[in-house]
């Protein structure tokens, strides 16, 4: 399988030896399947997420995200496949398993009646949390600034409110996972910039976050990303790696002073370490090579040697939403 | 130990996540409560303080014949039958009537036939006819019965009158009996003077007196062996002691008197004869003490003599407020219990929690406890409230105990819980649950005992009522109170066994909605 080989190729990378991987992942997933009727939702998902990452799980709406979350967490039963949470089948979750984890759903379930302090200490409640949970309430709401909030009947907070209150509620007893199923859809960019802060403040603190999201920009805050394509996980790495993967490789944009011709960029395509090159202006080309990082310093001295003068030379980052596009497209012809 | 300790401790502590959560939100949902509580309340007092439970009195026209001799007898008794009737008038234009109680502006004409002496001596009943246009039903049968009573009260009305001329008739006897007397001495004055002419004069008036003694007796007689007949079983009744002997004390008398008819001229003793005057003297008063008792008896326990005394065993005088109050908080406080559960859970798998549930490790025991628990404090709370309230300011009384009063409330809520919860699973929309609940009070309302007694419904049909835990309440809670007993202890447990196989049912059907797919 290509995500089964792209995650030990990452898993190699990091220098975890193969017989020491199962102890890691805390979620662990082959070639699940869901099937509701003739209705595939899921297909065919093969991915592994170590302890103490963020795994971001990107698709638009309808993918399978939310259906392969409650695969994880024990809601649905695969058709075929295996997944292991912790080390364990959901099907096999004890409560002090369960006590581990913590879920955060799609859409807001406290209760609107009930002011932001009592939804959280029923949260807590549900989790048998008991003893420092005063004390423990207060960091999170103070962590999700909401302290001053906290008399508020949850009815009457804003949406973003009703949000970082969920997370809190998620986190109250402490869980090593989290699943969050689509957190930051309907946030505004400045409260997702301070969700995904959260995250990387828990996963600092040692918290495994599967993540799911609509929004592809979203991939760069995660160490590790899935995305979903018609219920099917059409790529499968870092963020880093799924760009290259999108474009073939780094992209840098070389800007001259005069016009390229033709004849210099076919000189371009015939340098070792560029993939493809194309032409964005009359002066300006796109250069896609292996690695942006050796590969300047190399098309400076390109540009030297055959009396090109550069204007500008910079590695380009296409945005995510680009990135996802290439990566569709390119499923879609290999499927 | 320690793991088990810590378990224990959680299990409490995850179940009071219930407890908390579900009082506070429904007593933070002020129109809710002041909707579920008070509004019923209030139709319920305003009920109570509205109700009559008197006869209706109806607007009543009399249509006759102009002329009839029995009018004035007629529209007497029409004023004199008390709250019952308000007397619109006579009238011999039936059309007019009819018009009028079409309209609305009478409640009842009645139509007396001319001729009645002539149907009478025809050996035919009067027919008198009631005229109504009522739709209800109760309101049909109330007409029904109030001209049933009320040709009864005619008809007793006439046999006192008979009574009474019965009773002059006998004050005539007494009369004649008297003369009777004066004749027997006058002959016997006659006789021992040996004068037999004047005697035999006597004689023949004491012959006339004894004709109309013997009429007057056999009418009274007459009246009073038709009464004696009522008191058995009409015709063919064994004939009365006391009416035996007079009829001896007629006959005696009678035969007495032929044999002093014939007296003879010139006879040197009249001792026979004075003796035959004695034993006629004799019959005479025997006869006289006779009618006495039948002169000193009441026309109205002639005509009535059986009268009807109701002996209630309560301690109390129930009023109708009284008896239905303690039904209307086992209603209320059903429909409390039961929209409250209707949504308990309808509402969490709604809003996305119960997804939550299904990951946390909660159990459903604990959710179950937990909400039972909240809805029983808050129950328990209303249900003092009410009770406060009826028993304070509508003095309804409480003879039982009040340990009583809160194990069946408690019982009662429990059982309504149970069902609130059942409905609960079974509702897709919280919409569906609510009107299921509507549903449930509905039939409580119907079936349960509420305003109509089950004896009053068909066998099969009885089945739905007690299925309803407010039918068993009900019984239980009027017992209580009124009597100050559970009615039957037996009603009570099976109240509670209804609740704990709701429980019992509402736990497994839970446990499976809260189970994963995994399970």
């Amino acid at each position: 399988m290509i995500e089964t080989a792209l995650v030990h190729e990452k898993i190699d990378q990091n220098s975890i030896r193969a017989d020491q991987a199962a102890a890691v992942h805390t979620i662990q997933v082959r070639n699940l399947r869901k099937q509701f009727g003739d209705q595939v939702v899921v297909d065919d998902v093969s991915f592994y997420v170590p302890h103490g990452t963020v795994f971001g799980f990107i698709g638009p709406s309808g993918c399978g995200k939310t259906t392969t979350v409650r695969m994880l967490t024990g809601i649905y039963h695969p058709t075929s496949g295996e997944v292991e949470i912790l080390g364990k089948k959901p099907g096999k979750f004890s409560r002090q398993d369960r006590e581990k984890i913590g879920y955060m759903p799609q859409q807001f379930v406290l209760y609107p009646d009930l002011s932001v302090w009592e939804n959280l200490s029923f949260a807590a409640s549900v989790y048998g949390v008991g003893f420092r949970r005063s004390q423990r309430m207060q960091e999170l709401l103070e962590f999700v600034e909401l302290w001053d909030h906290r008399h508020k009947k949850v009815g009457q907070i804003s949406g973003g409110m009703q949000r970082r209150l969920s997370l809190a509620a998620t986190l109250v007893h402490e869980p090593e996972l989290m699943f969050l199923d689509e957190p930051t859809t309907g946030l505004d960019p400045v409260l997702r910039q301070k969700f995904w802060q959260h995250f990387h403040d828990l996963k600092e603190s040692g918290i495994t976050l599967f993540v799911t999201t609509q929004y592809v920009s979203d991939a760069a805050y995660c160490d590790l990303v899935g995305v979903m394509v018609d219920s099917r996980l059409a790529a499968l790495d870092s963020p880093e790696e799924l760009r290259r993967q999108a474009f073939g490789g780094d992209l840098v944009m070389l800007r001259s002073i005069e016009r390229i011709n033709y004849d210099r960029i076919q000189a371009l395509n015939q340098l070792p370490f560029v993939r493809q090159t194309g032409r964005v202006g009359e002066n300006e080309v796109r250069i896609t090579v292996d690695e942006a990082a050796t590969a300047i310093p190399e098309l400076v001295e390109w540009s030297k040697n055959t009396g090109t003068e550069i204007e500008s030379i910079q590695e380009f980052l296409p945005a995510y939403d680009d990135v996802f596009v290439a990566l569709i497209n390119k499923e879609s012809k290999r499927a | 130990m320690r793991k088990l300790l810590t378990e224990a401790y959680r299990f409490i502590i995850r179940t009071s996540a219930f407890i908390g959560k579900e009082t506070i939100e429904v007593l933070r949902q002020t129109p809710l409560i002041l909707t579920l509580v008070l509004g019923p309340f209030l139709i319920m007092l305003l009920f109570g303080i509205g109700y009559r439970n008197e006869a209706r009195p109806l607007r009543t026209m009399i249509v006759m014949q102009d002329g009839d001799p029995y009018q004035q007898q007629v529209e007497s008794m029409a004023t004199s039958l008390g709250q019952g009737v308000i007397y619109q008038g006579t009238t011999s234009d039936r059309e007019s009537a009819m018009q009028a109680l079409r309209q609305g502006s009478l409640d009842m004409v009645v139509v007396i036939p001319p001729d009645i002496p002539k149907t009478l001596r025809g050996n035919q009943q009067v027919a008198v006819q009631f005229y109504h246009n009522e739709m209800d039903p109760s309101q049909v049968s109330y007409i029904g019965y109030f001209g049933s009573t009320y040709i009864d009260e005619i008809n007793r009305r006439i046999v006192r009158t008979y009574a009474e001329q019965g009773q002059e008739n006998a004050s005539t006897l007494e009369q004649r009996l008297e003369n009777a007397h004066q004749r027997v001495d006058a002959m016997r004055q006659a006789l021992e003077a040996g004068n037999a002419a004047a005697a035999q004069d006597e004689q023949v008036q004491l012959d006339g007196e004894i004709d109309a003694i013997s009429l007057l007796v056999g009418g009274s007689l007459g009246l009073m062996s038709s009464l004696d007949g009522q008191m058995v079983d009409g015709e063919g009744a064994p004939v009365s002691t006391e009416n035996q002997a007079t009829r001896d004390y007629l006959t005696q008398l009678q035969e007495h008197n032929q044999e002093v008819s014939s007296i003879q001229a010139g006879k040197a003793s009249y001792q026979s004869e004075l003796e035959k005057l004695d034993q006629l003297d004799s019959d005479l008063s025997n006869l006289e003490a006779q009618l006495e008792d039948f002169q000193d008896v009441e026309p109205g326990v002639l005509v009535a003599p059986l009268r009807s005394e109701t002996v209630n065993l309560q301690a109390i005088n129930i009023r109708p407020v009284d008896f239905y109050a303690p039904a209307a908080v086992v209603l209320l406080l059903q429909h409390l219990a039961i929209t409250f559960s209707a949504l308990a859970i309808v509402r969490e798998e709604r809003s996305g929690s119960m997804e939550l549930f299904r990951i946390s490790p909660l159990s459903s025991l604990e959710a179950l406890l937990g909400k039972y628990l909240s809805y029983l404090l808050v129950g328990a709370a209303l249900a003092a409230v009410i009770t406060a309230t009826i028993v304070l300011a509508i003095k309804v009384p409480m003879l039982g105990t009040w340990v009583n009063y809160a194990l069946l409330v408690l019982t009662l809520l429990f059982t309504a819980l149970g069902t609130g919860f059942l409905l609960s699973l079974f509702a897709r929309t919280e919409l569906q649950a609510v009107q299921y609940a509507m549903f449930i009070l509905l039939g409580s309302v119907f079936f349960s005992g509420f305003f109509l007694d089950l004896r009053y419904l068909w066998e099969p049909v009885r089945a739905i009522s007690w299925m309803l835990p407010a039918t068993y309440a009900i019984r239980l809670m009027q017992s209580l109170m009124l009597r100050g007993d559970l009615v039957d202890i037996r009603l009570y447990a099976t109240l509670l066994g209804i609740g704990v196989l709701l429980f019992i049912l509402v736990w497994f059907m839970l446990r499976r909605r809260m189970q994963s797919e995994w399970s």
